[in-house]
This record gives structure tokens, sequence and C-alpha cells, in this order.
């Protein structure tokens, strides 16, 4: 029970309370970009969360097993080279492979997509590429690293709680730009101003909306006290 | 590829500030001008943290360009690119670490910024070393602007400071407009300065239009 | 930051006609250059990816070897510098090799070197996002000395508020023994009762369960190891 509880704390903290877009501004050129239809926001949101997932684990299984200070395969690669037990520390290389982790997954998805879901490719295969240099990703990897890399022994987490804030995350991302392309296909019969019409009143929109997303702050701490017996 | 065909070091370098400014008119790096922006200290951090990786990241790609293989540069940028980051990330933790907390993810988060990789690919990866640091140094001022404008408006408005000096009491200690701070503040205050940028840039064409419609109604009727 | 090679946020870029080609990014290889065809086999092509990759791995090592120790010892120095303001008669700190429940401890030493209390960190979900603080024990841990916030993002000038000295205050004199409680009553040591702050109750109840958890984890192996080392 606690351990879900966890795990809907996390997922609810990366979706709705530190939304990406809205509280952590990341993935936002696509958030402004893409947000002109609402069947394109969902696949643009849907491709997001895809790769999210798919990036956020392999970037948590190198940071877990290689990259760590202690870390097992590093650890065993230093025994196996110079006879003697000890710990690596290579989180200098972090941003590194988790660059080329998303841009290798990016490549994959989209490999694996176009030969045996066809549709599904023609979709949202377009926004793939795009994906490669979103920094929703990259900022998940990162948000994982932190609670990995350098965290008391018993708070690091598991691939569970990686997948459940990345796909947490991913989801809340989507739920934004549909939000937002909704408004947005309203806004075009709006009379607006002629300077602020386009790229400002879109900011304008989102500043709104990152308005109506801070009254989640705090449901997280008062649901985690309900759940998780105040302590 | 030819080097006299592009602009000169100096056009690069006053390009990036104004005209082609990477925030108001390229609409680039958009996420660390909202996300860093809530006071002018951690902006400028930022802004020069930016500095170091365009301007490194700029004169590397220009030393190796005609060494990149086409379907490989992209890879080529974004290795040199997170290199930089890197060692910039390393550099404001060692020495100015209370910043580099308060930036926390978004340093590393300039490797997706697409001022640097857009830079990469439109300037270093096809001028000789002297544009691409003029380029690298104009882009990163333009950068700087932006965000100095916003956190200007922000910090202002959000805590009566600017640097943490107090400028204006009226919205200093409790009295602060909090909503400036938060992330709500930065989309509306990017938004109006947008809006803003866009009306000064209709009006200066309309001002030349006319002056150029006065112009040659002169020279017909003197004619 | 992510950006597109279609269309995009095109109001503002429609009177710079010169900037809109700049804006592309070059997530698909201009056909013009693909017509020079990849020479030579992989290694042919890779070769530059390779050395740079090398270049830059020494270069890295380099920059860690060099500031590695630096950025670590900056991290202790961001507790260290608290620990004479949360123990009274403390000068200095040391970081204490043992770690009890995965938390890294420090001692509080008077100028004889002589342990006068423990500085523990701790770290706990607020009203917006993670509040780190550091909370300051007497040698028995049996009383709470000080307390200082670390690191938060709560509202300003409402929950940013527990990092005033006001606040922190309250808690310095509360014995360990009671769980803290932020209630909408006057400061009350026999109780527990901390005075919640106004308009961010949920911040205070998140500083208090916060110490609740840092005392309750460390507060026996903390008593156990205060005897032998007070004789040393």
């Amino acid at each position: 029970m606690d351990y879900l509880a966890q795990l809907l704390l996390i997922g609810l903290g990366a979706g709705l309370i530190h939304n990406f877009v809205l509280y952590y501004f990341v993935g936002l050129c696509p958030f402004m970009g893409v947000s002109k239809k609402i069947d394109m926001a969902l696949g643009m949101g849907l491709a997001v969360t895809f790769v999210i997932a798919i990036a956020s684990t392999l970037s948590w299984g190198l940071t877990y097993y290689v990259l760590r200070p202690g870390a097992f395969l590093s650890s065993w690669a230093l025994s196996l080279i110079t006879g003697q037990a000890g710990e690596v520390d290579l989180t200098v290389l972090a941003y590194l492979v988790y660059i080329f982790s998303i841009a290798s997954s990016v490549q994959f998805v989209e490999m694996y997509l176009r030969k045996y879901f066809p549709p599904l490719y023609k979709s949202f295969g377009i926004y793939l590429p795009l994906i490669t240099t979103n920094c929703a990703i990259l900022f998940a990897c990162l948000e994982i690293m932190k609670n990995v890399v350098g965290v008391d022994t018993a708070a690091v987490w598991g691939l569970d709680k990686a997948l459940v804030l990345s796909v947490g995350g991913g989801l809340g991302f989507t739920l934004a730009i549909v939000i937002m392309a909704g408004i947005r296909e309203e806004l075009e019969l709006a009379d607006t101003p002629k300077s602020m019409q386009g790229a400002p009143i879109a900011f304008i929109v989102a500043g709104i909306l990152a308005l109506a997303f801070m009254g989640f702050a705090g449901i997280d701490t008062s649901l985690g006290k309900l759940m998780l017996g105040g302590s | 590829m030819a080097q006299s065909d592009g602009p000169t070091p100096l056009e690069r370098f006053i390009n990036g500030i104004l005209p082609e400014n990477p925030v108001y008119r390229q609409m680039l790096g958009l996420c660390p001008t909202l996300a860093v922006t809530a006071a002018m200290k951690p902006a400028m951090t930022m802004a020069a943290a930016v500095l170091f990786v365009l301007v490194c990241a700029n004169i590397m790609v220009s030393l190796i360009r005609h060494l990149l293989q086409p379907h490989l540069r992209i890879l080529v940028f974004t290795l040199t690119i997170a290199v930089f980051v890197t060692i910039a990330d390393r550099v404001l933790a060692a020495y100015v670490y209370g910043m580099s907390k308060a930036l926390g993810p978004y340093v590393p988060l300039i490797i997706v910024n697409c001022i640097i990789i857009a830079r990469c690919e439109i300037c270093a990866s096809k001028q000789g070393v002297l544009p691409a640091i003029g380029d690298a140094v104009g882009q990163s001022f333009g950068n700087a602007v932006a965000l100095a404008s916003v956190a200007t408006v922000r910090e202002i408005l959000g805590k009566g400071t600017w640097f943490d000096l107090p400028v204006m009491p009226l919205t200093s200690g409790d009295y602060g407009w909090s909503l400036m701070i938060l992330p709500p503040g930065a989309f509306l205050t990017l938004g109006l300065l947008l809006g803003l940028n866009v009306h000064i840039q209709t009006v200066q064409a309309r001002r030349k239009r006319e002056a150029e419609k006065a112009a040659s109604t002169a020279l017909a009727t003197s004619a | 930051m992510a950006e597109e090679k279609d269309p995009k946020l095109e109001a503002p870029l429609a009177p710079a006609a010169e900037a809109g080609e700049k804006v592309r990014l070059p997530v698909v290889v201009p056909t013009a250059q693909l017509t020079k065809r990849p020479t030579g086999n992989v290694l042919g092509q890779a070769w530059l990816v390779l050395v740079l990759a090398t270049v830059f791995g020494a270069g890295l090592a380099g920059v860690e070897y060099a500031l590695g120790p630096i950025i670590a010892q900056n991290r202790l120095n961001e507790t260290l510098a608290q620990v004479p303001s949360l123990v009274p008669g403390a000068t200095q700190g040391t970081a204490d090799d043992a770690v009890i429940e995965g938390r890294r401890v420090f001692r509080a030493l008077d100028a004889d070197g002589k342990l006068v209390g423990w500085v523990v960190p701790g770290k706990g979900q607020g009203f917006a996002d993670k509040i780190e603080l550091v909370v300051g024990l007497d040698a028995k841990a049996e009383t709470i000395t000080g307390l200082f916030v670390l690191d938060q993002k709560e509202t300003p000038a409402l929950g940013d508020n527990i990092t005033r000295a006001d606040f922190r205050g309250q808690f310095v004199g509360f014995g360990t023994g009671v769980p803290l409680d932020a209630k909408r009553a006057p400061r009350d040591p026999g109780t527990g009762t901390i005075q919640a702050l106004t308009g961010a109750t949920i911040s205070s109840d998140a500083v208090c369960t916060i110490v609740n958890q840092t005392v309750a984890a460390v507060k026996a192996p903390l008593a156990a190891a205060a005897s032998p080392v007070a004789v040393n």
C-alpha cells in the first residue's frame, strides 16, 4: 500500500503538480509549435510519452549499473582491469550518455514503428525526429539521475519509480499540450490585438494555464500524509 | 563553403544582438528564458554559461568543419556541445556552488538548447574561426539581453530588487508580486515582451515605409 | 530546448523573412549536401567521432580530476558553514564517517575539539517542492538546538517564510521525545506545538514532519555514539 502510494505521488507530482511544461518550462518548443490542432497535439504528446518512457528506462539502467559511484558494471570492469575492488565514479559522463541514449532510442522507436506499426508510424512518426532535441526527455533523465546518484542508499530509485516519473511527466505534457491546442483553436476566432497575435498571446494563455495548474500544488503533501499515515 | 561568402565577424556579432536576437526574433532557447529569469543573478549566470558553451562549440566545429561527414555532423555537434556543457556545469559547481544549485537541471539542459546547435549548423560549420567567434559572442549577447529583459521585469515586480539591490520599495519584502517569481509570471512577462517587440517592429517598418514614400514623392515633385 | 524544422511560432517571424530561413533546424540533411556520398568503410567515416570522443573523454577526466574534490568539498561546506549557528558552543564541524540510515551526520565540535552536538540533514516534500534542511542536536540528541533550511522552493512571501529566523527559532529547545506538530496555536514545547506560519500551514507542517523523521532516524544511534566519543 505504501509502495503504491509512493508511486502514485511520484506520478501525480510529475504529471500535474510539477507539470513539465507549466512548472519546469521544459518541452516548450513543441508546446508552442505543435499546439495548433488538437489531433496533432495529441500525437505529439503521445510520441513524447512513448520516447520518454524508453529513454528513461535506458538512462536509468545506465546510471544505475554503470555511471553512479560504486555501480555494478563499472566496479566489475575496474576489478577486471586493475585486479582490485574499488568504486568508479563516472557521473561526469552522465550528460553525454543521456543525450546519446535519447538520440538512439528515438532512432530505434522510429525504425521499430515503421517496420511493425505503419499506421502508428504515420500518425506520430513525423514528430519523432523532433523529439531528440526535446528538453522534456533530457529533463526526465536528469530528474531520475538526481534520485539515483548521490542520495541515501535506501532512497535510490528503482526502475519502477523512474518509469512512473517519466510516464507521468509525459502524460502531463500531453495533457498540457492538448488543453493548449483546444484553447488555441478557439483563439483563432478571437479578436486579438495585432501585435499580440501568434506567439505572444500563446504565452499569455500558457501563463494562465500555469496559474491554473498551480492549484494542484500541495495536494501531494496532503495526500501523502493521508495515505502514508502522517509520518 | 567559401569563406568570403559569409558575413564578416563584425556583422555576425551585430546581427546576433538585435536583428537576429535568438529569443525575440528566432524564438530559440525559450526554456531557460522562462526558467531562470526569476532574478537577475541566475539569469546572468545562465547567460555566461551559454556564452562559454556557444563560443567553445563554435570554435571547435569551425576548426573541424572540413572533416565533417554530412550525415554524422549532428552527432559531432551534440558530442561537442555535451562535453562543453559538462565542463561548464562542473566549473559552476566548483566555483559558484550556490548559483549552480539554483540553476539546477537547467545547466545540463543547455545541451538541447537549440540556439547552440542552430549556430553550429548555420555559421560555425560553414565559416572560419573568426566569424564563428563573432557569431557566438553576438548570439550569446542577444540571449543575455533577452534573459536580462525578462529577469529585470520579474525581479523588480516580484521582489522589488535588481541584482539583489533594493530598487523598488513598493514591491519589496512581503509586498512583492509573488506571481511574477512563480512560473505563470514567466509566461506572462515573456508573452507581453514578445508582443511589445512585434509592436516595435511593425511601427519601425511603417515609419520606414512612410519615410521612403515621402522621399520618393519629394524626389518626384522636385523633378 | 526543443526546436522544429516545420512551421512553428510564425507570427513574430513573419516580418523577418531573412530570419525565417535561419530558424530551420538541422534535423534533415539538405539534399545538396547528400550528393557528397559518404566514402570509405565505417572506420573511414567515423574516425573523427572516435578521435573526438577520445580527446573529449580525456578532457573530461582532467576536469573531473581537478574540480571533483572542490565540488565535493562545496557540498560538505554548505552544511559545515551552518554548524556554529546550529549548535551553541560549536566552532567547527566535521563530517562523521558513520552514515545513519543513509544520512551523513556531522559532528559539532567546540574549540577544544570536544563533541558538543550533532548536525543532521533531512529532506522531504514541502508544499511546492522538496525541502532540504539541517537540524542541530545537542550531544545526547535530546534537544533540538537549531534548524536551517538549505533549499526550498515554497511560495514566495508565504511558504518561503520557513527560512526566516523567527520561524526556525521556534524549534530551538524542543525535546526530541515529543513529535512536533504545526498548529494554529502558540508555540508550546510541552506538546510539541509549533506555531504555523500564516498562509503557509502546509509548508510549516512539512518542516515539522521532516524534522520528526530526521530526529526519529538518528536519535538512538547518536545518543549511543555520544557516550564513548565524548570521552576521547
